[in-house]
C-alpha cells in the first residue's frame, strides 16, 4: 500500500511537471486563439468620436482615430499590465525602451492635464511626430519614436491625429523622464547566440 | 510587474509582459563607430560652440560630419541637406551662389515647412542658432571662397485678379505644368517624381498646399524661389526667361492656387475634401499605398539598418532586419519587394491580406501580435489594404533571401517563458544591425 502511494505520488508529480511545461509552452495562446482575439479588443479600445459636438472637429477626429488605430501608436504607448495591455486606458504609456542614448518610457498620451498630452501644445505634438524633437529640444532616435516614418504624414493628417488625441479621456499615469543609458549587456536575453553579432559586418560602415 | 506571480493571470497577459522591455538596439554607442570621428576642431570659437550644438541637435538627420546621412536621413522626404556641398534650396541669392547668413538663420529659426526640419526658434537660444550656422558654414569650402550674391528684389506687384490672370499665362508659357500639373497639383504633369543632385527622391511641390512650401508661402517667398531657383533640384531660376513683373504675377498666381487646409474648413468642406481624397486614392492606388506604407511603419522593420541606425542603401523594404523576440526566437523581417523568389512577388493578394491583417504567414503559421502590428492593421479599410498591396507590388524587386526564423531549444524556451510568466521579468525585443538576408552575390 505504501509502495503504491509512493508510485502514485511520483506519477502525480511527473504529470504536474509535464502539465506545467505544457502550460509554459502554450500560454499565452498566441498561436491557438483566432487573430480577432487580439485585434478586436485593441481596436475597440480606441475611444469613439461620436460624442464630439463640433461637426468639423468630429470629422477630423474620425480621420485621426483611423490613423491612430492603424498607425501603431498603441504598440508602444499602451500601459502594460498583468493581463496584457490595459486597453481600458488606451494610450496611457509605460513601455520601456533601452537604447545606447538612454532609457525611454513611452509617454502618456491621454487627457490628464498633469501627466498626459494636455501638457503639450499642438505644435509640440506635431513636432515630435514629424521630427522627434521634444519641447525641451532633445532629439529622440527614430528607432524609439518612429518620426522618420510619421514625417511622411501630410500636415493635414498630423493635424487630424492631434485633434483626435485632444479628445482622449483623462487617465492619470506619471511616466518617468528619460534616464541615462544602461550598458547594453542584457541579462534577460538568456539566449546570447546573437549578442553583438552584426549581420552586415561587411556592409555596415561606409 | 512587481505583484506576486499569479501564473494564469500573468500568463494570459503576456502581450504586455513581452513588450515591456523593447530594446531598440543599435549596437554600441554611436561615438564608438569608426566612421564617426567628428571633423577637425573649427577655427573660430563661434563655430566650435556651433559644433557642439550641431552634434546635439542636428546630427540625427544631417549626420556626424554634415553629409546629410544621419540615422534619420533615409526615412524622411525631402532628405536632410548635405552641408558639405554648400548648395541650398532656400536662398535670397543668385543661382549658384551660397546663401546669406540670414537665409540660413531663417531656415533654422522657422524650420522648413512640410519637411522634418522643425522650427528651432523657440527651442534654442538665438546665440546657439547663430553658432550652429557659423559651424555649418565651415563644412563647405564654398563659404570661404565665395561671397553670397543677393538678388535684387524688384518692385512687388500687388496681388489683383489681373496680376493673377497674367501669372496664369506665365505659368503656361514657362511650362510649370510639366512638373506641377496644369492645376498645380500634378494633373497632366509629365511626372511629379524627381531626383535631386544627390540621387534622392524628390516630389514636385503641390502648389495647392501652400503650408508645405519649405521656404514659406508669401508672394515674396514664392517669387524668390522663381528668381533664385532651388539649387540641387530640378527647379531652375527663371531670371533669364521671365521679367521681374512676370515673376511677381506668377507668384501671385501660385499663391492664389492655395486651397484651404482642413483645419480651416467647415464640416461640409472636410467631408467633400475627404471624399475627393478617397476618389483620388481609388484612381491611384499605388500613390495611396506608398503613403500608407511610408507612414504605417512598414519600412521601419522591413529595412535593415547599420550599426549607427542608418538604413542600408538599396534595401528599403527588402527585409533582413533581424529582430529577436525573447523568448520566442529570432525573426528576420520579410522581404516586401516584388521579387518573385525572395519577396512577395509570388504571393497572392489574399495571402498578403491575411499576413497584414491577421498575422498568418504564407505557410499558414501564425505571427506573434507584436512587434508587427497586424492587430492594428486589421482596422484598415479594404480600399487602403488594396492600395498598400498595389504599392508593394510596384516596389522594384530586390533579391534578398530571408533566412528562416529560428526558435530557441526547448529547455531554453521553457526557461524563458518561466521567467516571463512566473518571475514576471520583462523580456526584450532586440533589433540587430546588418542584413540577415542573402543577397545571392548581388550588391
Amino acid at each position: 500500500m505504501k509502495r503504491f502511494l509512493k508510485w502514485a505520488l511520483l506519477v502525480v508529480v511527473v504529470l504536474a511537471l509535464i502539465g506545467f511545461g505544457a502550460f509554459l509552452y502554450f500560454i499565452p495562446p498566441f498561436f491557438v486563439q483566432p487573430p480577432e482575439t487580439f485585434s478586436k479588443p485593441q481596436n475597440d479600445a480606441a475611444p469613439a468620436t461620436a460624442a464630439i459636438a463640433d461637426p468639423a472637429e468630429r470629422a477630423l477626429a474620425e480621420r485621426g482615430r483611423y490613423l491612430v488605430m492603424t498607425g501603431g501608436c498603441i504598440g508602444c504607448h499602451h500601459t502594460p499590465g498583468p493581463q496584457g495591455p490595459i486597453f481600458a486606458t488606451y494610450l496611457s504609456g509605460g513601455l520601456q525602451f533601452r537604447t545606447h542614448e538612454g532609457v525611454y518610457v513611452s509617454r502618456n498620451l491621454m487627457g490628464d492635464p498633469e501627466t498626459g498630452l494636455p501638457r503639450r501644445t499642438d505644435a509640440d505634438v506635431k513636432r515630435v511626430l514629424r521630427s522627434g524633437v521634444f519641447p525641451d529640444s532633445h532629439v529622440v532616435s527614430y528607432r524609439v519614436m518612429p518620426w522618420g516614418s510619421y514625417s511622411s504624414f501630410t500636415d493635414e493628417d498630423i493635424h487630424a491625429i492631434v485633434v483626435y488625441l485632444r479628445h482622449m479621456p483623462a487617465v492619470k499615469h506619471r511616466i518617468p523622464e528619460p534616464a541615462p543609458p544602461v550598458p547594453f549587456t542584457d541579462p534577460l536575453a538568456y539566449e546570447e547566440a546573437y549578442a553583438g553579432k552584426d549581420y552586415g559586418a561587411s556592409a555596415v560602415v561606409k | 510587474m512587481t505583484q506576486p506571480a499569479r501564473p494564469l493571470a500573468g500568463a494570459i497577459g503576456a502581450l504586455a509582459a513581452v513588450a515591456t522591455a523593447w530594446i531598440c538596439a543599435v549596437r554600441g554607442p554611436v561615438s564608438a563607430q569608426p566612421a564617426a570621428a567628428p571633423p577637425a576642431q573649427p577655427a573660430t570659437d563661434e563655430a566650435a560652440r556651433g559644433q557642439r550644438v550641431y552634434q546635439k541637435y542636428c546630427r540625427e538627420c544631417h549626420g556626424q560630419q554634415g553629409h546629410g546621412d544621419g540615422p534619420g536621413a533615409s526615412w524622411v522626404s525631402p532628405r536632410p541637406r548635405d552641408f558639405t556641398a554648400g548648395r541650398y534650396k532656400i536662398r535670397s541669392t543668385e543661382t549658384g551662389s551660397v546663401p546669406t547668413d540670414d537665409d540660413l538663420l531663417r531656415s533654422v529659426r522657422q524650420g522648413l515647412y512640410g519637411s522634418a526640419m522643425p522650427a528651432w526658434d523657440r527651442l534654442l537660444p538665438d546665440g546657439d542658432i547663430a553658432d550652429v550656422v557659423a559651424y555649418v558654414k565651415t563644412l563647405s569650402p564654398r563659404f570661404s571662397t565665395d561671397a553670397p550674391v543677393p538678388v535684387v528684389v524688384g518692385e512687388p506687384v500687388p496681388s489683383s485678379p489681373e496680376s493673377v490672370s497674367r501669372g496664369e499665362q506665365v505659368y503656361v508659357r514657362l511650362q510649370c505644368g510639366k512638373c506641377h500639373g496644369t492645376d498645380g497639383r500634378g494633373t497632366g504633369a509629365v511626372t511629379t517624381d524627381f531626383e535631386d543632385d544627390w540621387k534622392q527622391p524628390l516630389r514636385a511641390a503641390d502648389l495647392t498646399q501652400p503650408w508645405t512650401f519649405h521656404g514659406g508661402a508669401t508672394a515674396r517667398d514664392v517669387y524668390l524661389r522663381f528668381r533664385t531657383g532651388m539649387s540641387g533640384t530640378p527647379m531652375p531660376s527663371f531670371r533669364d526667361t521671365a521679367s521681374d513683373a512676370e515673376m511677381w504675377d506668377l507668384a501671385n498666381y501660385v499663391v492664389s492656387l492655395g486651397r484651404k487646409p482642413v483645419w480651416s474648413m467647415t464640416a461640409e468642406e472636410i467631408s467633400s475634401q475627404y471624399a475627393a481624397e478617397a476618389a483620388e486614392a481609388k484612381a491611384n492606388p499605388v500613390g495611396r499605398g506608398r503613403y500608407l506604407v511610408d507612414t504605417h511603419l512598414c519600412a521601419l522593420c522591413h529595412s535593415p539598418i547599420d550599426a549607427q541606425g542608418r538604413m542600408l542603401p538599396g534595401l528599403r523594404l527588402a527585409g533582413g532586419q533581424m529582430v529577436k523576440v525573447v523568448p520566442y526566437g529570432s525573426f528576420p523581417a520579410g522581404n516586401l519587394t516584388s521579387d518573385r523568389d525572395t519577396g512577395i512577388g509570388a504571393w497572392s493578394d489574399d495571402e498578403l491580406k491575411r499576413a497584414i491583417t491577421q498575422g498568418i504567414r504564407r505557410d499558414g503559421s501564425r505571427m506573434l501580435p507584436f512587434p508587427m502590428d497586424w492587430p492594428g492593421f486589421a482596422a484598415l479599410t479594404p480600399d487602403d489594404l488594396n492600395a498598400m498591396i498595389a504599392y508593394l507590388r510596384s516596389v522594384p524587386p530586390v533579391y534578398n533571401k530571408i533566412p528562416t526564423r529560428s526558435r530557441p531549444l526547448l529547455p531554453l524556451y521553457l526557461w524563458g517563458k518561466f521567467k516571463m510568466l512566473i518571475l514576471q521579468q520583462d523580456p526584450p525585443i532586440i533589433f540587430y544591425p546588418g542584413n540577415a538576408g542573402d543577397r545571392g552575390g548581388r550588391s
